[in-house]
């Protein structure tokens, strides 16, 4: 991944140097021509072609933003309702992710979607515990961050 | 009962990066933009602070090798060695030099020798700060 950046990188410097031409327009031209070469090259990497990480990146970046309106709402309707028949709850989330920053931006996106709040990690950060402001079933709310968000980061992280 | 920091740990490891570039920043904005070397240091010793909040003293020591009182030192003969820089050339004491130059990479640069002075600022103002929180940290 890193290594595939580093020469897409080296490739637009070369295209930059052939050109005789030392100007950013030069430099993303040559950069293109070497995302195209690298794709073309992709098999025979050991790693995964890098820009499908990048997409990943972006998908995650609109799930999130989506989940936040959607979740705005939902609060939204809990607050004016006159009648108030929510079940607040914490629950025990236990979580596949391995990495430190994994499990960060998971808590981060868990918090910044309203209606739901991580309180804690566990010591062997395999379960996080989650308050909500209405879980009728814990078993559906579970599902929903494991399919939705954690999915999500797996495919950037894999 | 000791809690699970990896949330915080893992965030300041990236705000870290953030806070010391606006603290470099502003040190250079000091000659025409609000800042200079007080606040930048300040800011730089704040960084260190929040990786000392989010680890612990041995980790943040080990991690910066640094005698904070030599630093003091240094940055205290940067300022005297700038003053006194203006005695060789038989102009008085703390008289600044500044120009254009034109550096081999960066193109023209204008350069002033206050700049070498703020830095002693810069210096002295990181290792006062983290002396003092330091030593208190470790007194029991």
């Amino acid at each position: 991944m890193a290594f595939q950046i580093l020469l897409n990188f080296f490739l637009a410097f070369l295209w930059m140097f052939l050109q005789v031409s030392f100007d950013g327009t030069t430099f993303f031209v040559g950069y293109l021509l070497g995302l195209i070469v690298l794709y073309g090259m992709r098999r025979f990497f050991k790693a995964d072609f890098y820009m499908r990480r990048v997409l990943a990146v972006i998908y995650l970046t609109l799930l999130f933003f989506k989940e936040l309106f959607m979740a705005n709402i939902d609060v939204l309707k809990v607050i004016l309702k006159p009648k108030l028949d929510i079940q607040p709850g914490i629950f025990a989330l236990p979580i596949e992710l391995k990495t430190d920053w994994e499990i960060t931006l998971l808590a981060n996106l868990i918090t910044l979607t309203p209606g739901t709040l991580v309180i804690d990690v566990s010591d062997d950060q395999k379960i996080l515990y989650v308050h909500a402001i209405d879980v009728p079933d814990v078993q559906d709310a579970i599902k929903g961050i494991k399919d939705s968000f954690e999915k999500a980061i797996m495919e950037v992280s894999r | 009962m000791k809690t699970n920091d990896v949330i915080l740990q893992t965030t300041s490891k990236v705000v870290f990066f953030m806070i010391v570039l606006f603290a470099i920043h502003l040190f250079f904005a000091g000659h025409y933009n609000p800042g200079g070397g007080f606040v930048g240091g300040l800011m730089t010793s704040g960084a260190i602070v929040l990786l000392l909040l989010a680890f612990d003293i041995k980790t943040v020591v080990k991690g910066f090798p640094i005698d904070y009182i030599i630093l003091v030192g240094i940055g205290l003969l940067f300022a005297v060695g700038t003053a006194a820089g203006s005695l060789l050339f038989n102009i008085p004491f703390f008289t600044h030099a500044f120009g254009d130059v034109t550096l081999p990479v960066l193109g023209k640069t204008s350069l002033h020798t206050a700049m070498l002075f703020d830095t002693g600022v810069y210096l002295v103002v990181i290792g006062v700060t983290m002396t003092i929180i330091q030593t208190i940290g470790e007194s029991e």
